[in-house]
């Protein structure tokens, strides 16, 4: 109880706090999805808006709780282990669908699918010929001196050049209302179960309004998914695809088993794999058997520990000979987190310029690097304002929110970008979109951000539906899981030439 | 063709299940014997204990607490609650190859028993919570059995089930009637009946003609009693001379020892078995049983790599 109520004071103070900055730097106010400035419902949340209207107070609660236990009844959770025992909980999820558009899913779309064209060639590129960086555009020592560059990659054919065949993309909505993308993702890429997961959850609690509203078909992705894998191995006549999984201990396991599901496709396990004269197996109960296509869960540095880290013992010894023999493909492929990594993101648009003489469709987010000295003291004249993140972390950690930081706490991170400038990049605090939740059985707006996800292989398709993750915490603008976020069906409205699935 | 581990996996989900519902059903007539004279419920308390673990005299003394122990001890290995965690950890590991309604039926099971509230609702109605917890495990086997495809993993789900109910009911049988025929009373005898699920299919055939001999007779070599030994070799020869058909004949070691102890019952003489001693006949089954256990890892999970890798 005693945390409880703590934590409802850090958010009472915080949410404060948060307000007193926003009047005193005359911060705009986030965007509303729901409501106009003028206080009037958006058009395309007016459905949705009528059928709240018409509930009884304790109803929502009421579908909350059938959601939850659908939720614990399928397994869709989570393990926390403690020392007696380990308990279960679900993601928190939130009944109360997002809302987009048909004009503005179009924009996001052909955004999205243009980002990952260009990350595709420039992952071609920097394991190819590297023209990019003879040509200048963006630093050589940023690109070969990232952590997550292979150059066991270099050289290596991917079938279509489709190197992030897997692709979640963190986009959020500034003040104005415009999409930008935050971040991408190309390595190992989760969430797209919490996806599927919650629209059967919506689906339920809201049939009536779900069938007038005209909402775009999601549950076509499993079979995208497969086709898009399949399509990475066409010299084969029927490739055998499995799912790779760290295993039942893993928080992504669920998903995994989800996927594999359905898309009829084994769940191997390290264990489960032999590699023999450069080809892969699986151990089966009649033999071993080939395979041609993994779609691995499993990060590049636990996927082989003969060629990256020994230690490991999630991985298969041998697959990457295997994967550089080419009697196998891998799906992400090793090293594609390289275009992912954060001081690489604030080039984005000029990659995609080079590669596809296009402008951005979707903007980026403005980022410093603390590695060009110029650009390292405005971040440290600028703390307040800004928020600080360490380039080789992800999940929310090692970040600072210039706003609702202490000076003490600000003061840490200034010594820490002093001490490794190449380690820090800097953005300014975007006030994330609100859309309405029910918390504690009342509606009230929580800031949202957007993960759609995009399947390459042969071709590029962008799945019209996203998880929308949320700060449950009220003020906060951190939505990671592992940070007290949770998550909510998003609905993509069909528009006059969309076809609902 | 399934992969090795899930093969595995489905295999130890159906003997932890078939486990988990045979301890309940124990621990349920142990309780109920306490209402009968104080003779009785020793020797009813005795005979489930000693079929499920080791009965000391201060379990033998306390039925509720040993009852509780059977159903929620989390330190024991085969009470129900660690049984079915297990099965459904394998469940959990395997979950992409069986269908949600039969994942649902365990989950919740499961769920329910390791729950805060698991010990409070025993003490509550004891009976009620494990005659619901049969009944679960129950729905589990039926949704199995109407929504998982009759193929491979069905198979090997049953194949472990009823190997394991051979050597629940085979140490039942041993512990009642190893040392000799006669030395039970009548309600211990029905009790006994009831531990194998067979008071009512019993009755049909020998009315109420309650004797230890053609118990034993029942539950050895009744042909169509879904608890008897021989129903279960039966099913355990069926399924593993299809699980092995596609294996090559060098494996086919557990498909003949099946099918050798499948022979063993189908042929067995009560008058025969009597005159070895019914404990000799019962020890050759359970080890044939355990053979056969050894037989289907060599043969589906465990095998050598060399034997087959591609030429």
């Amino acid at each position: 109880m005693a945390t409880a109520q703590r934590s409802e004071e850090i958010d009472r103070a915080l949410a404060q706090e948060a307000a007193e900055t926003a009047a005193k730097a005359d911060v705009k106010p986030p965007y509303d999805e729901m409501h106009a400035p003028d206080g009037s419902v958006r058009p395309h949340f007016a459905i949705m808006a009528r059928r709240l209207a018409a509930l009884g107070p304790g109803e929502l609660d009421e579908r909350q709780r059938t959601l939850e236990r659908f939720f614990l009844l399928q397994g869709i959770t989570f393990t926390v282990y403690g020392a007696e025992s380990s308990t279960e909980r679900i993601i928190p999820t939130d009944l109360l669908p997002r809302i987009i558009p048909a004009d503005e899913w179009a924009r996001i779309e052909t955004g999205l699918v243009q980002r990952l064209q260009a990350l595709n060639l420039f992952l071609a590129d920097i394991y190819g010929e590297r023209m990019i960086l003879k040509d200048g555009v963006v630093p050589r020592e940023l690109v070969l001196g990232a952590p997550s560059y292979r150059r066991e990659m270099q050289g290596l054919y991917v079938p279509h050049q489709a190197y992030a065949n897997v692709c979640g993309s963190d986009l959020i909505r500034q003040e104005d209302g415009e999409y930008a993308v935050l971040e991408d993702n190309l390595r190992v890429p989760s969430g797209v179960s919490y996806m599927l997961a919650n629209r059967e959850a919506s689906k339920r609690t809201f049939p009536g309004t779900f069938r007038l509203a005209g909402v775009r078909q999601i549950d076509r992705y499993p079979d995208l998914l497969l086709t898009t894998l399949r399509s990475m191995a066409e010299w084969r006549p029927n490739p055998q695809v499995v799912v790779l999984t760290p295993g039942v201990y893993n928080s992504a396991y669920y998903e995994h088993a989800y996927l594999a599901r359905l898309m009829g496709a084994p769940l191997v396990e390290g264990r489960d794999l032999v590699v023999h004269d450069n080809m892969v197996y699986m151990r089966t109960t009649t033999g071993l058997r080939r395979i041609d296509v993994i779609y691995r869960r499993v990060d590049d540095d636990f996927i082989d520990p003969l060629t990256f880290r020994r230690d490991s013992s999630l991985g298969v010894p041998g697959l990457f000979n295997a994967y550089r023999a080419g009697t196998v493909v891998m799906c992400n492929a090793p090293g594609t987190g390289v275009a992912d990594d954060k001081a690489v993101y604030a080039y984005v648009p000029e990659i995609i310029r080079y590669y596809l003489g296009e402008e951005p469709i979707l903007p980026n987010i403005e980022t410093f690097l603390c590695r060009e000295p110029a650009q390292m003291s405005h971040v440290l004249a600028n703390l307040d304002k800004l928020v600080v993140k360490a380039v080789g972390a992800s999940g929310g950690y090692g970040m600072l929110i210039g706003p609702h930081a202490s000076a003490a706490q600000r003061e840490e991170f200034a010594q820490a970008i002093k001490a490794d400038p190449e380690n820090y990049i800097a953005q300014p605090t975007i006030q994330l979109s609100t859309a309405p939740c029910l918390i504690d059985g009342e509606v009230d707006a929580r800031h949202v951000d957007l993960r759609p996800f995009i399947l390459s292989g042969e071709k590029i398709t962008v799945t019209p539906g996203a998880l929308t993750r949320v700060a449950l915490r009220k003020g906060s603008l951190v939505v990671n899981s592992s940070q007290g976020g949770g998550s909510k069906d998003t609905w993509v409205l069909a528009g006059p030439g969309d076809d609902l699935s | 063709m399934m992969l090795a581990r899930v093969a595995d996996s489905l295999y130890w989900i159906g003997r932890y299940v078939e486990r988990a519902e045979h301890v309940a059903r124990l621990a349920d007539i142990m309780l109920t014997a306490t209402l009968d004279r104080a003779e009785t419920a020793a020797q009813v308390a005795r005979i489930a204990l000693s079929a499920v673990g080791e009965a000391t005299p201060e379990k033998i003394a306390t039925p509720f607490e040993s009852a509780r122990g059977l159903a929620l001890d989390r330190m024991d290995g085969s009470s129900v609650v660690s049984s079915l965690a297990l099965a459904r950890e394998n469940a959990r590991q395997v979950r992409d190859q069986i269908t949600s309604e039969t994942w649902e039926r365990l989950n919740l099971v499961h769920l329910r028993l390791s729950g805060a509230t698991a010990a409070k609702s025993f003490n509550d109605g004891s009976s009620a919570f494990l005659h619901d917890i049969i009944a679960d495990l129950h729905l589990f086997k039926g949704a199995a059995d109407a929504t998982m495809s009759h193929g491979e993993g069905w198979r090997f789900l049953l194949l472990g089930a009823h190997l394991e109910r051979a050597q629940l009911i085979g140490r039942l049988l041993e512990v009642c009637f190893g040392r000799g025929v006669e030395r039970l009373d009548h309600p211990t005898l029905t009790a006994v009946l009831r531990m194998s699920c067979a008071l009512e299919p019993y009755l049909r055939v020998y009315t109420a003609d309650v004797r230890a001999r053609p118990i034993l007779e029942f539950l050895l070599l009744n042909a169509e009693f879904p608890r008897s030994i021989r129903f279960s070799t039966d099913e355990i020869e069926a399924h593993l001379s299809v699980l092995s058909r596609h294996t090559e004949a060098v494996h086919a070691g557990p498909g003949r020892l099946a099918g050798r102890l499948k022979a063993r019952l189908q042929y067995a003489d009560m008058a025969e078995i009597e005159r070895e001693g019914s404990h000799v006949f019962l020890e050759g089954v359970l080890a044939e049983c355990g053979a056969i256990h050894s037989g289907v890892y060599d043969a589906f999970v465990a095998y050598p790599l060399e034997m087959r890798l591609p030429a």
